[in-house]
C-alpha cells in the first residue's frame, strides 16, 4: 500500500495489524455501519441479493485460500459445496437432525473429503491436480444423484427452514443478518489464519515447494491443512446454501458452478481476502446487472428467451478479458486506484510486471 | 460382434474427439478445455452449410470443416495468442471461458431446438451390415474410417514431414525451436486449425448419427478422461485410452448397469491419476513429484 | 470498500428499475429457455409471449395489460428459487407459471405456498399433487402426465398387438422418467405381457446403440418410452438401425408431428393429448397466422396456446381488480374449451387441478399414403 513517510512499524503488533491507519479504521466503520443499515432500507428484492453475495463470499475466501493463496489447483469446488449440501439433506431427512447438529456435520463431511480430494495434491501439481479434484467432483455428484434415486427424492429434498430461539429464519431480512454475520467471521478467520504460522506456509509452498520443504515448512502437511480448510469452509458454505434454498438438489452443483467459483477468485485477483470479497460481488451481480441493462434499455420482451445466453456470453467475456488484460484482477484495479488518490500529486510508476 | 461393433465405434468417436486435445495440448501445453463447444459449433455449422447450400452431403461437408476450421484459427488469433508466456493454468481458465461465451453464442445463433442436420444435408443414415449380424449406422461407420484416415495422417505429418517436425519441435522446446527459426506462433496456429478440423468433423458425424443439440459438446467433455488415460501428449495413448474408456463403458451398460457407464469414465480416469498420472503413453516430464 | 458499497448501491438502484404499472395483470414465468431439453419448453413460452402481445394489442383483459415476465433458469433450482423470490417480493406478481424439468419444482412449490400465490404448471410434466386430492395453488394444464401416460399406452399396445407382447422400456436418467417406467413394469404382469429389457440411459449419451443392443437382444417385440422426446428417438433409430423391426410407441411432446414425417417410421406410435396441426382446424388456422416472427415452427405452438388460452380464461375470471385470492377462486372452478386442440377440456376443481376427464390421440406414419394418420380418436379418461 502506497504511503506517504512517517508511517514507521515499531513492533511485530503494529507488523500483523489489520488495519494500520486511523483513515482506514474510519473507512472499515463507515461500511459495517452502511451494512447494517441496508435491510432498514432497501427492497426484500436487494436484500436477497446481499445475501447471496455473502453466500458466495464463504464459497470464494474457501477458494482463494487453496488457489489463490496456497496455490494448489482445485476444480472440484461445487463437488465439496454439494457434500455440505447433501449432508444437511440427507440428516434432515432421514433423522430430521437440527441445524445445529446438520451445519457441523457438513463441516466434518468437508473435512473427510478434504483429506481425499488433496491426496493428490502430494503427488500432483497443476493442471493434473486440477483434473484429479474435477474427477472427484463427478464421483461426488453421482453418488448425490444415486441417492436422490434410490432414496426417491426424485427431485430434490426439501429442508424446513432453521429456528433459533424459536425465531424462524426464511425471511431475506432474517437471513441478511445469519448470512453477513457468517460472511464476516469466516472473512475474519481467513484473515487471521494468513497472518499466523499456516498461512505463511501456504504462502511458501504456493511459490517454490521445493525451497520451502528446504526451509523447514511441512509440505505435505501445508497441503493437505489448505485442502481440508478449504474443503471444510465450502461444506459449511453448501450447508448454508441448503437452509438459505430450503432445497438440495445435486443437479444445482455443476461444474458451471465450479467455473463461476473460480472465476471469482481470478476475476478478484489471486492471493488476497480483499479479491475473493470482490470476485464475488462481482459474479454474483453480473447476471443481475445484465437483466438491469436489458430492462433499462427497453429490450426486456425481445430478448426474453436469450437473456440466460447473454449472461453467458458476458461471463465468458469477463473472465476472458480479466484472464488476459488484468491478471491482478479487481483487487489488483483497487490497489491502483487507491495508490493514486493516497500518493497524490505524486505518481508511482509500477514496476514492470514480470512473472 | 454387436459389442465388439459399439465398442469400435464408440472408441472412433472417442479417439477422434482426443486427437484435437492431444494435438493442441503436444504444441502448446494448453488443455483445451473448449473443445466440446468447439466440436458442437463446427456441428452447428454443418447445420448452416446444410440449410443453405442443402445438396449432396459432399459439398456441405467440406464447407462446413473449412468454416471450423477458420473458427480454429480465429480462436487462437483473437484469444489464445494473448496467453502465451502466461500460466499455463490461466491459459486453461481462458478455454474454459472461452468454451462458456460459444455456448452462448450458439444459444443465442440456433435455438435450443433439437436439429437434425441429416435432414438437409441429404444424409440417408442407412444402416451398415457386418459380418456376424451385427449393424452399424453409416455414419458411425464413416466415424471409424475417418478416425483410421485422420490419425494415419496425423502420424505421419507429424513423423515425416517438415511440418510435423516443427509441431513437434515447437512441443518439445519453445524456445529453442524459435532460435532454429521455426515461428511458435505459426507452429499453435496450425494446432488450433487441426483440433477444429478434426473436433468439427467428430462434431458433425456425431449430429448427422443422432441430432444436435447443447449435448454435443458434453460429448466432448467426457472424452476428457479419454485423453488423460492415454497420456495428453501421445497420440498413440489417445487411440488406446479411446478404446479402453469405450470398452468400460459398453461393458459396464452391456454387464453391470447402464448408470455405470456415466461414471466409468472418470472411475478409470481416477485409478490411472492414483498409479500413472502421465498417463499410458504420455512424457513423465510434465508431473512434478513432490 | 468504497467499492462495494458503490456497485452495491448501483446495481441496487438498477434493479429497483421501472416495476410493472399498477394497470398491469403481472405473471412470473420461470422456464427452461437455454440448454439441453429446452426444445421441450422454450416453444411454450414463445407461444404464450405471442399470444399475450395479441391479446394485449387488442386491448387487454378488463382494460388492463397482461405482463408476462420470463426468466429462463435453466433448469437450475437455484435459479428457480430466486426467480420465484423476485417475482413474488419484487414483482407482485399474481400468479407464477413453472415451464422447466421437475428439477426446478420443489423450490418454486415451497415460495408459491408460502406466499400462497397459485403456481401453474404449464409445459412441464404434471406433479403428482395436481392430482385429487389436489394442492391447494397449484395447478397443470401440461399435456403429459404421470401414470395416465402409460396406463393409456399400455391399454393401447394390448388393444393393437396382433401376438404375445414382449415389452422393454426404455426411460431417460432423470427421476420422473424413471418412477414411470417402473411404474409400467408394476402394470405389466396384470396385462399379460412379458417383460423384454428395461434401459435407463444416461442423458449425454455418445451412442445408443448399446442401450439399443440390450434391447434387441431381450427379444422385445414392442418399446414404450417416456421421456424427452431426443432421448426417445434416438433410442428407436439405433433399434433400426441394428436392425429391430418391432413396435415402438412413444410420448408425443412438441416436435412429434414434424419427426413423424422425417423418420417416416410405419411403427412408431406416438400418443399424446393434443391435436396435430394437419387437422387445420379453425384454431390450428389462427395460431398459423399469428404466429408470424416465431424462432419456432408452427407445429410446436399448440401446448403453449393450450396453457395461454387456459391463463387468459382465469385472468378474465379473477375480476376486474385481480388479488391472488381471486385468481386462485377462479383457478377453482375454471373451464375452458380447448376448441379442438385437446380432446377434453381443461377443467378444475377445488380438488381436481388436473383436468377431470383426459383424452388421448395415437398417430403414426403410413408409406402406403405418405403422410401421418391417426390411429385412435379421442379415448377419455376420467380423473378421480
Amino acid at each position: 500500500m502506497a504511503r506517504a513517510s512517517g508511517y514507521y512499524k515499531t513492533g511485530y503488533a503494529q507488523q500483523i495489524a489489520l488495519l494500520e491507519t486511523r483513515t482506514q479504521k474510519a473507512w472499515l466503520a463507515t461500511l459495517a455501519l452502511l451494512l447494517v443499515l441496508l435491510p432498514l432500507v432497501a427492497g426484500g428484492f436487494v436484500i436477497d441479493l446481499a445475501n447471496q453475495v455473502f453466500l458466495a463470499v464463504i464459497g470464494s475466501v474457501a477458494l482463494m485460500l487453496l488457489t489463490g493463496v496456497a496455490g494448489q489447483v482445485s476444480l472440484g469446488h461445487a463437488g465439496l459445496l454439494a457434500a455440505g449440501a447433501l449432508t444437511v439433506g440427507v440428516l434432515t431427512r432421514e433423522t430430521g437432525a437440527p441445524f445445529w447438529i446438520t451445519l457441523p456435520a457438513s463441516a466434518i463431511m468437508g473435512a473427510a473429503l478434504g483429506i481425499v480430494f488433496g491426496l493428490p495434491s502430494l503427488r500432483l501439481k497443476g493442471l493434473y491436480l486440477g483434473i484429479s479434484t474435477l474427477a472427484l467432483h463427478f464421483v461426488v455428484t453421482f453418488l448425490g444423484h444415486e441417492y436422490e434415486s434410490r432414496r426417491g427424492f426424485s427431485s430434490g429434498v426439501t429442508i424446513d427452514p432453521p429456528r433459533v430461539f424459536g425465531i424462524e429464519i426464511y425471511r431475506p431480512g432474517t437471513w441478511y443478518a445469519v448470512l453477513l454475520a457468517a460472511a464476516v467471521l469466516v472473512v475474519i478467520f481467513a484473515l487471521n489464519l494468513l497472518r499466523t504460522r499456516t498461512g505463511r506456509a501456504w504462502r511458501a509452498i504456493h511459490d517454490r515447494d521445493v525451497v520451502a520443504e528446504a526451509l523447514g515448512v511441512p509440505v505435505y502437511r501445508a497441503k493437505l491443512s489448505a485442502f481440508v480448510v478449504s474443503s471444510t469452509l465450502t461444506a459449511f458454505a453448501g450447508g448454508l446454501f441448503a437452509y438459505y434454498r430450503g432445497f438440495v438438489a445435486t443437479e444445482a452443483f455443476s461444474m458451471f458452478l465450479t467455473i463461476q467459483y473460480v472465476a471469482m477468485v481470478i476475476i478478484g485477483g489471486l492471493g488476497s481476502i480483499l479479491g475473493a470479497i470482490l470476485g464475488a460481488v462481482f459474479v454474483t451481480l453480473l447476471p443481475y446487472a445484465i437483466e438491469a441493462v436489458v430492462r433499462l434499455v427497453g429490450l426486456e420482451g425481445a430478448l426474453s428467451g436469450y437473456v440466460f445466453a447473454i449472461n453467458y456470453a458476458c461471463f465468458g467475456i469477463a473472465m476472458i478479458f480479466f484472464l488476459a488484460v488484468e491478471p491482478e484482477g479487481l483487487a489488483g484495479i483497487w490497489r491502483r486506484v487507491r495508490d493514486y488518490f493516497l500518493l497524490w500529486p505524486f505518481r508511482a510508476t509500477p514496476l514492470a510486471r514480470g512473472r | 460382434m454387436q459389442l465388439i461393433a459399439n465398442i469400435v465405434t464408440l472408441a472412433a468417436l472417442y479417439a477422434l474427439i482426443a486427437s484435437g486435445y492431444v494435438v493442441v495440448y503436444r504444441v502448446s501445453r494448453v488443455l483445451n478445455l473448449a473443445h466440446g463447444e468447439i466440436m458442437m459449433i463446427g456441428a452447428y455449422l454443418l447445420l448452416t452449410t446444410g440449410t443453405i447450400a442443402g445438396g449432396p452431403p459432399a459439398l456441405a461437408l467440406p464447407l462446413a470443416l473449412a468454416a471450423s476450421v477458420l473458427t480454429g484459427v480465429a480462436v487462437y488469433v483473437v484469444l489464445m495468442r494473448r496467453m502465451s508466456g502466461e500460466a499455463v493454468f490461466a491459459a486453461v481458465l481462458m478455454t474454459i471461458a472461452l468454451g462458456i461465451l460459444l455456448r452462448g453464442l450458439a444459444t443465442l445463433l440456433w435455438t435450443g431446438q433439437l436439429h437434425h442436420p441429416a435432414q438437409f444435408v441429404g444424409w440417408k443414415n442407412a444402416p451398415v451390415h457386418l459380418p456376424g449380424g451385427a449393424a452399424v449406422s453409416s455414419a458411425a461407420a464413416f466415424t471409424v474410417v475417418a478416425t483410421v484416415v485422420v490419425y494415419a495422417a496425423l502420424f505421419a505429418a507429424l513423423r515425416y514431414t517438415r511440418w510435423g517436425q516443427r509441431l513437434r519441435a515447437v512441443g518439445e522446446n519453445p524456445r529453442l525451436a524459435a532460435q532454429r527459426g521455426v515461428a511458435p506462433a505459426s507452429a499453435h496456429v496450425i494446432a488450433w486449425a487441426l483440433a477444429a478440423f478434426t473436433g468439427g468433423l467428430a462434431g458433425m458425424l456425431l449430429s448427422l448419427d443422432q441430432g444436435l443439440d447443447a449435448s454435443v459438446a458434453i460429448v466432448g467433455l467426457k472424452t476428457f478422461p479419454v485423453v488423460l488415460v492415454g497420456g495428453l501428449d501421445s497420440l498413440l495413448g489417445a487411440l488406446a485410452g479411446a478404446l479402453i474408456v469405450a470398452a468400460a463403458e459398453a461393458l459396464a451398460i452391456h454387464y453391470i448397469d447402464p448408470l455405470v457407464s456415466e461414471v466409468a469414465p472418470f472411475l478409470v480416469l481416477i485409478a490411472m491419476l492414483m498409479v500413472r498420472p502421465w498417463g499410458l503413453f504420455g512424457a513423465r516430464e510434465e508431473i512434478d513429484r513432490v | 470498500m468504497r467499492r462495494i458499497v458503490a456497485s452495491l448501491a448501483v446495481v441496487g438502484a438498477l434493479a429497483c428499475a421501472p416495476p410493472a404499472g399498477a394497470q398491469d395483470l403481472v405473471v412470473g414465468v420461470s422456464a427452461l429457455m437455454t440448454g439441453p431439453s429446452a426444445g421441450t419448453y422454450a416453444p411454450v413460452v414463445e407461444a404464450m409471449r405471442l399470444y399475450f402481445d395479441n391479446v394485449n394489442k387488442a386491448g387487454g383483459i378488463n382494460g388492463k395489460q397482461v405482463k408476462l415476465l420470463i426468466s429462463d433458469n435453466q433448469a437450475d433450482a437455484s435459479k428457480a428459487a430466486a426467480d420465484a423470490k423476485k417475482f413474488l417480493l419484487q414483482d407482485n406478481a399474481l400468479l407464477l407459471l413453472n415451464i422447466s424439468l421437475s428439477s426446478t419444482y420443489a423450490p418454486m412449490v415451497a415460495e408459491a405456498k408460502r406466499a400462497e400465490t397459485p403456481l401453474l404448471f404449464a409445459g412441464s410434466v404434471c406433479p403428482r399433487e395436481v392430482y385429487p386430492k389436489a394442492d391447494a395453488f397449484l395447478y397443470c394444464t401440461t399435456a403429459f402426465a404421470a401414470q395416465y401416460d402409460s396406463r393409456f399406452a399400455l391399454d393401447f399396445i394390448r388393444k393393437t398387438a396382433k401376438e404375445p407382447v414382449k415389452l422393454g422400456l426404455a426411460a431417460m436418467a432423470i427421476p420422473i422418467s424413471r418412477a414411470e417406467i417402473d411404474f409400467a413394469e408394476q402394470q405389466l404382469p396384470s396385462l399379460g405381457f412379458t417383460a423384454a429389457g428395461k434401459e435407463v440411459i444416461p442423458p449425454p449419451t455418445a451412442n445408443y446403440t448399446p442401450h439399443a443392443t440390450k434391447l434387441k437382444e431381450a427379444d422385445a417385440n414392442w418399446v414404450y418410452s417416456w421421456a424427452p422426446w431426443g432421448m426417445q428417438v434416438k433410442t428407436l433409430e439405433a433399434l433400426r438401425t441394428l436392425g429391430w423391426q418391432g413396435s415402438y410407441i412413444a410420448y408425443a411432446h412438441l416436435n412429434a408431428e414434424d419427426e413423424l414425417v422425417r423418420l417416416k417410421d410405419d411403427k412408431l406410435f406416438v400418443f399424446g393429448t393434443n391435436a396435430f396441426f394437419q387437422d387445420d382446424l379453425p384454431i390450428h388456422q389462427a395460431i398459423k397466422a399469428r404466429a408470424t416472427g416465431a424462432s419456432y415452427p408452427v407445429t410446436q405452438l399448440g401446448e403453449g396456446w393450450v396453457a395461454a388460452m387456459a391463463l387468459e380464461a382465469i385472468l378474465k375470471q379473477a375480476g376486474a381488480n385481480p388479488t391472488r385470492a381471486s385468481v386462485s377462486k377462479a383457478m377453482n372452478a375454471l373451464k375452458v374449451d380447448m376448441q379442438g386442440l385437446r380432446g377434453a377440456p381443461i377443467a378444475w376443481t377445488d380438488d381436481n387441478h388436473f383436468r377431470t376427464s383426459v383424452a388421448y390421440r395415437v398417430y403414426r406414419w403410413d408409406s402406403a399414403q405418405g403422410k401421418v394418420i391417426r390411429v385412435t380418436d379421442w379415448t377419455t379418461f376420467d380423473v378421480k
